[in-house]
């Protein structure tokens, strides 16, 4: 049984931003939301819906950039004919994203918000050097996604703001990427995501999921990397899907794998 | 004008086809109201936590976790339960081929693997066994009656039904 709470559902972005606050919570698949009102973790006076809200919908090109509205599920991003061409990795990725009634539910923005230290899509998008927009009464701001998902379960967001959009940033043509996971329970326990593009300095490497924020190490090529001193870097925290050395030790073999699999992608 | 904020919401649905209109609590959750409200007991909870999927049920076709699914955000919707899968009072071809392949023990989280794989097959996407594997990943079965499960829905699928030995269950995403 959930905490009682009231349900505002407003119908456009403005009258969101009028009414959110620290008691009075964004709310949209709930994926994460409900689950932690369920355990006792939060218990805010209103869920403030969302979903009908037009202008944080919709996946468009827009000024050199992929634009995901917030709202969006990761279901239809896993499809969607824009962010397949563009971005194919974060199409996997959000094709592989918890279950299939997460995927359903679940929205991009929830996920990021939520701050959740095993996200398989802030990993992702990390590597493609995507930003949000958050809009809140004094305006917009750009954050990266890198300094968003700040620590676990921590985002850099206001009470009174909202995400909006994800922008990445189109990829030069020829950029090559691949996310690899290794996990057997509900949560992985490393992601590690690895894009190549062709101008110096633009292979990233990013391992999530091992400890409490994704990491972003930079080459000019991936044969550059060394996974056992990337490994060794990491800052792991011992947990249900795996001890401090155990995940070293995973996150070398996936790094090793990713460099393998972007060799062999198109 | 701000826009209110409501305690008890007014709902319309339909629930297996039939309409339905109810004044729920924001708190009520699609299982509890499928269950307690309506006395649709063959959705089952569990985990409580979308992990399980004993309690899925399909929401405009999509599968979701009722456990954790609001009541208010199937306002407008169609909703589908196991009690909705039988035609003409009888099992349909799904439940029959869970029948012929044994593909239950207990039963307690057939009625989830029903809905799940109904969503499946209905896609389309039920194209092998490596993607019914991946479909019902977030389904769990402790009598560990996977095997037959798969072969139930590839045989409604109508896809070939064994892989290699050894290459059936657990595979994670690569």
């Amino acid at each position: 049984m959930l905490p009682p709470f009231r349900l505002c559902r407003p119908s456009n972005l403005a009258e969101a931003l009028d009414v959110i606050g620290e008691e009075k919570v964004p709310y949209c698949g709930g994926t994460e939301l409900l689950l932690a009102m369920r355990a006792g973790l939060h218990r805010p006076e209103t869920l403030v819906d969302i979903k009908q809200i037009i202008e944080l919908a919709g996946v468009r090109v827009e000024e050199g950039a992929v634009v995901i509205g917030g709202i969006e599920r990761h279901m239809d991003l896993a499809v969607h004919p824009v962010v397949r061409e563009h971005l194919p990795m974060l199409a996997k990725v959000e094709g592989g994203v918890g279950n299939a009634r997460v995927r359903a539910q679940g929205s991009i923005g929830g996920n990021l918000c939520f701050a959740e230290p095993k996200s398989d899509i802030a990993t992702a998008l990390v590597a493609y050097g995507g930003e949000v927009t958050l809009a809140g009464p004094n305006g917009r701001r750009t954050v990266p996604v890198a300094e968003f998902v700040a620590g676990p379960y921590f985002a850099d967001k206001e009470p009174d703001e909202l995400l909006v959009d994800i922008r990445v940033p189109l990829p030069d043509s020829g950029t090559r990427a691949v996310y690899l996971k290794y996990q057997v329970t509900e949560r992985p326990t490393v992601g590690v995501a690895l894009l190549n593009g062709r101008s110096e300095g633009s292979c990233r490497l990013v391992v999530g999921a091992v400890g409490e924020v994704q990491t972003l190490w930079t080459y000019d090529d991936p044969s550059q990397i060394e996974p056992d001193a990337v490994a060794a870097e990491l800052d792991p925290t011992p947990d249900l899907t795996g001890s401090e050395r155990y995940k070293r030790h995973v996150a070398g073999v996936f790094i090793r794998r990713a460099i393998d699999a972007l060799g062999a992608a198109a | 004008m701000s826009v209110p904020e409501l305690a008890i919401v007014e709902i319309s649905l339909h629930v297996n086809g039939t309409p339905i209109e109810r004044a729920v609590a924001p708190r009520t959750l699609l299982v509890d109201f499928l269950r307690e409200d309506l006395g649709l007991t063959g959705t089952k909870v569990s985990c409580e936590l979308q992990v399980c999927g004993v309690c899925t049920v399909l929401v405009n076709d999509r599968p979701v976790s009722s456990c954790t699914f609001l009541a208010v955000d199937a306002d407008g919707a169609h909703v589908r339960t196991v009690e909705g899968l039988a035609e003409g009072g009888a099992p349909n071809r799904l439940q029959e081929a869970f029948v012929d392949h044994h593909a239950l023990q207990c039963g307690f989280c057939t009625p989830g693997f029903l809905m799940m794989s109904t969503a499946l097959i209905e896609s389309g996407l039920a194209t092998d066994r490596h993607a019914i594997v991946e479909h019902l990943e977030g389904n769990i079965c402790r009598c560990t009656g996977y095997q037959p499960i798969i072969d139930a829905v590839a045989d409604v699928a109508g896809c070939p039904r064994r892989l290699a030995a050894g290459n059936g269950h657990g595979t994670s995403h690569p």
